[in-house]
């Protein structure tokens, strides 16, 4: 082993990096980039912001996770859904959780949706899209409901109903047709739950069930499952074997008790 | 003295050398730092290493240039000298110094990043030998 001069720097580790380029001249293949997909959406209504996903994680042509969480907490008045590397949504949406939280406890105030867009934004453009993270970041604050949708590489869009994944295209065929200004609350979870559902319907990369998460002024609604259109059928018949299938040709039973003699020394070390 | 926000991707220039790991006899001491070959130096790194090395370097470079131009150079020279004093403050090089004054003073004693929870280097295995690395810091290496 190498013997090093300073403490090492926390982070990522490109240590392997030339190593593997030097492997692949020779000609070994690396896995390739896996495949991902997911429907994420969001919207402006009335008085508030509602945000859905679907609850499928896939890994390449398999299905990894049929009900997994994609609407993550980030501050008491903001959510955000993520899309592409489960991981890298996961821990993003949770570094910057933590870093509201070190912003509020320092302002002593709620901090704004703008706060964290822009602290996202630029992580993720420090990492120039290594970090697969593309969310929709939904909040309200004192300017009012807020929404945001930030690409992998942190470029960044603020519209009124916006979508994100492989199944972004169905969903947003469907807010296109039927957003219009101002719907009342149970008219945008509706909304939001027929684009998911178009994009589970009509996208491989996204199925299950329908996440639903609504934010008003200080009032956040988690409707985790709200929907689920791909509920398992039961299966007709009982496939369990009967108690007794297998014959029983011979029974012994023994008691095994365990005799040592002697007297060992006691451990005093 | 650049406008720079972002570092380059590479490297302007590759300087590599054996001198920071010769032995007495002049040649590279392969039992202390292991084998060496200059010709994988210089090699093209992973895009984002030296950009993540260089980027707190670039803003705060980027900041001073500013402020120089603005306030006049008495504005960076005070803010480099007053980290100069607080990062005089630490232990030997290879025991983990907190510099909570120089996290102060760069702004960074209230976030959160990669770096304090992925690879910390508390946790690291790597081999590390105080007597050296006192040498290499005093530059009196035997």
């Amino acid at each position: 082993m190498v013997t090093k001069l300073e403490q090492p720097k926390g982070g990522f580790n490109f240590d392997n990096y030339q190593r593997n380029v030097a492997l692949e001249k020779k000609g070994i293949t690396f896995p390739k980039m896996t495949k991902t997909g997911t429907t994420i959406v969001g919207l402006i209504y009335k008085d508030g912001i509602c945000l859905g996903a679907d609850t499928r994680a896939t890994a390449g042509p398999i299905v990894a996770d049929k009900n997994c969480e994609k609407i993550h907490y980030l501050a008491p008045n903001m959510y955000c859904c993520g899309a592409g590397t489960a991981a890298d949504t996961e821990f993003t949406t949770a570094l910057i959780s933590s870093q509201l939280e070190l912003h509020r406890l320092t302002t002593g105030r709620e901090a704004r949706v703008a706060t964290a867009l822009i602290m996202l934004k630029q992580m993720l453009f420090r990492y120039q899209g290594h970090i697969g993270a593309a969310l929709v970041l939904g909040g309200y604050d004192v300017t009012g409901p807020n929404l945001y949708t930030i690409h992998p590489h942190g470029s960044t869009d603020k519209l009124p109903y916006v979508t994100m994944g492989s199944g972004s295209l169905a969903a947003m065929a469907v807010f296109e047709s039927k957003w219009r200004k101002d719907l009342e609350r149970q008219e945008a979870i509706d909304l939001v739950r027929e684009a998911i559902e178009s994009g589970i319907f009509n996208d491989l990369g996204s199925g299950s069930n329908v996440d639903v998460t609504v934010i008003e002024k200080g009032k956040i609604d988690v409707y985790r499952n709200y929907a689920k259109p791909n509920e398992r059928g039961v299966k007709e018949q009982s496939y369990k074997f009967k108690r007794g299938t297998t014959a029983i040709l011979k029974e012994s039973i023994r008691d095994i008790v365990a005799i040592t003699e002697g007297i060992e020394e006691m451990d005093i070390s | 003295m650049s406008l720079r926000i972002t570092p380059s991707t590479q490297p302007d220039s590759t300087n590599k050398s054996i001198a920071e790991t010769v032995n007495s006899f002049g040649v590279h001491d392969t039992f202390r730092y292991g084998p060496k070959s200059i010709a994988t130096d210089i090699l093209p790194k992973h895009p984002l290493e030296h950009r993540l090395k260089h980027w707190e370097e670039t803003q705060t470079n980027l900041k001073f240039t500013l402020e120089r131009r603005i306030y006049g150079i008495h504005a960076p020279v005070r803010q480099l000298m007053e980290r100069s004093i607080v990062s005089r403050v630490q232990r030997a090089p290879i025991l983990p110094s907190s510099n909570l004054s120089l996290e102060v003073l760069m702004g960074k004693d209230e976030t959160i990043d990669f770096e304090d929870f992925l690879n910390v280097p508390e946790l690291s295995t790597d081999m590390m030998d105080m007597h050296a690395s006192m040498e290499h810091k005093l530059g009196i290496k035997l």
